[in-house]
């Protein structure tokens, strides 16, 4: 068990390195600047509170992804406003958006675009996916094996390519 | 677009996130002041609201239907007595399950893999069906608690079918609900029309969340 001031150094600093996991996660499922804040909040919380149960077996960014994860499927599940807020991308509405914007910027907005509406399973991989984990990691953070993740990615991607050839 | 453009294309965030993610060290500091909230710390006041009224509800209605058996059973007209004890043993129950539900669903672990987690959360939350289930229940005693005895007698025929009818109605419109209102019926219109609205949408969420996660089991078998 950790001292409470050992805790607090070791939650400064995993929030400090692996950040960038919170926030992406935040992003894909809450398009809604307030929102966003609240989710980034309640998965620190979450992170705070699990610490003292955190097992050096996993990697922590293993350990991170089921937290951020799990609080992010969760907390689409209980909100009832957020889901009325979003609207998926039509092809006029892209063009509106889009303009503007570098080709980058452009495609890096539809692929997130694309992937926030995704079911929030299908999403949870794609993110592991992208972030390039490996099949064992994923099935690991996901719960489910290896040939699975393996066939779910591939029709996901199908889906992704299909929606960026409606657009072009 | 290619498997390496899409990963390189993501890669892009990475470089946004260094120019614009300023976390917030403050709010990570104060988080460590934070004590850990027990499940009544982490409820909604409506929620803690709704159990409370629940709650006295039930504990008055239990203090003065005792009361009436106890003391003045004889005077008291016994279909206002019976329809509504039948109500409150009810009430009880389902507010029971209710809490019961609730503590389960706070002891599910965030750090648990992802499939695993969401699935508990979701068929403790569909198991809440159960709660509603019991509280159709009380349905027909709502058509009987203002019934007495001098209605028998003084009443005709008509008056009497047309009262009994609707408390037949009532019996069987709350056993078909309770024998149908289940994880299987989800799709069925009726099941929309009655969990429909704000309230019911983490419900009707969850349902769609054990859905996806069939898709992801091997032999796609959620069980309620």
């Amino acid at each position: 068990m950790m001292e409470k001031e050992e805790q607090k150094n070791f939650f400064q600093e995993i929030i400090n390195q692996h950040k960038g996991i919170l926030f992406k996660v935040a992003r894909l499922y809450c398009r809604d600047e307030e929102d966003r804040q609240d989710l980034l909040q309640e998965m620190m919380i979450q992170i705070w509170q699990s610490l003292h149960k955190y097992n050096d077996q996993y990697k922590i960014s293993t350990w991170l992804y089921r937290i951020s994860l799990n609080v992010a499927i969760s907390y689409f599940r209980k909100s009832s406003k957020r889901e009325q807020r979003y609207t998926p991308l039509t092809e006029k509405t892209a063009q509106i958006a889009l303009e503007d914007k570098s080709e980058n910027e452009n495609q890096l907005l539809l692929l997130e675009q694309f992937i926030s509406e995704l079911k929030e399973i299908d999403k949870a991989l794609m993110i592991l996916y992208l972030e390039d984990k490996s099949h064992t990691e994923i099935a690991g953070i996901l719960g489910m094996s290896v040939s699975n993740v393996g066939t779910k990615i591939g029709r996901i991607k199908e889906k992704l390519k299909s929606r960026f050839s409606q657009l072009t | 677009m290619n498997e390496l453009e899409l990963k390189q294309l993501w890669q892009t965030t990475n470089k946004k996130l260094e120019e614009n993610l300023a976390m917030n060290v403050k709010l990570a500091d104060d988080l460590t002041r934070l004590k850990v909230h027990g499940i009544i710390g982490s409820m909604k006041p409506i929620k803690l609201f709704t159990i409370f009224i629940g709650f006295l509800w039930v504990v008055i209605g239990a203090g003065y239907l005792g009361g009436v058996f106890a003391n003045t059973y004889q005077e008291a007209n016994k279909f206002f007595l019976y329809s509504a004890t039948v109500q409150v043993v009810l009430t009880a129950i389902a507010l029971g399950i209710y809490i019961f539900q609730l503590s389960l669903i706070y002891q599910v672990e965030n750090t648990d893999p992802i499939l695993q987690t969401q699935k508990k959360l979701a068929q403790l939350k569909v198991s809440t069906l159960w709660a509603a289930r019991i509280m159709f229940l009380q349905i027909p005693v709502w058509t009987t608690f203002w019934w007495n005895e001098s209605m028998l007698s003084d009443w005709n025929v008509l008056q009497l079918g047309v009262t009994a009818s609707v408390t037949v109605a009532a019996i069987i419109l709350s056993i078909w609900l309770f024998l149908n209102i289940k994880y299987e019926n989800r799709h069925k219109k009726w099941f929309h029309l009655i969990f429909s609205g704000n309230e019911w949408s983490p419900l009707m969420k969850s349902i769609d969340l054990l859905d996806q996660i069939k898709d992801y089991e091997p032999d796609g078998n959620v069980k309620i």
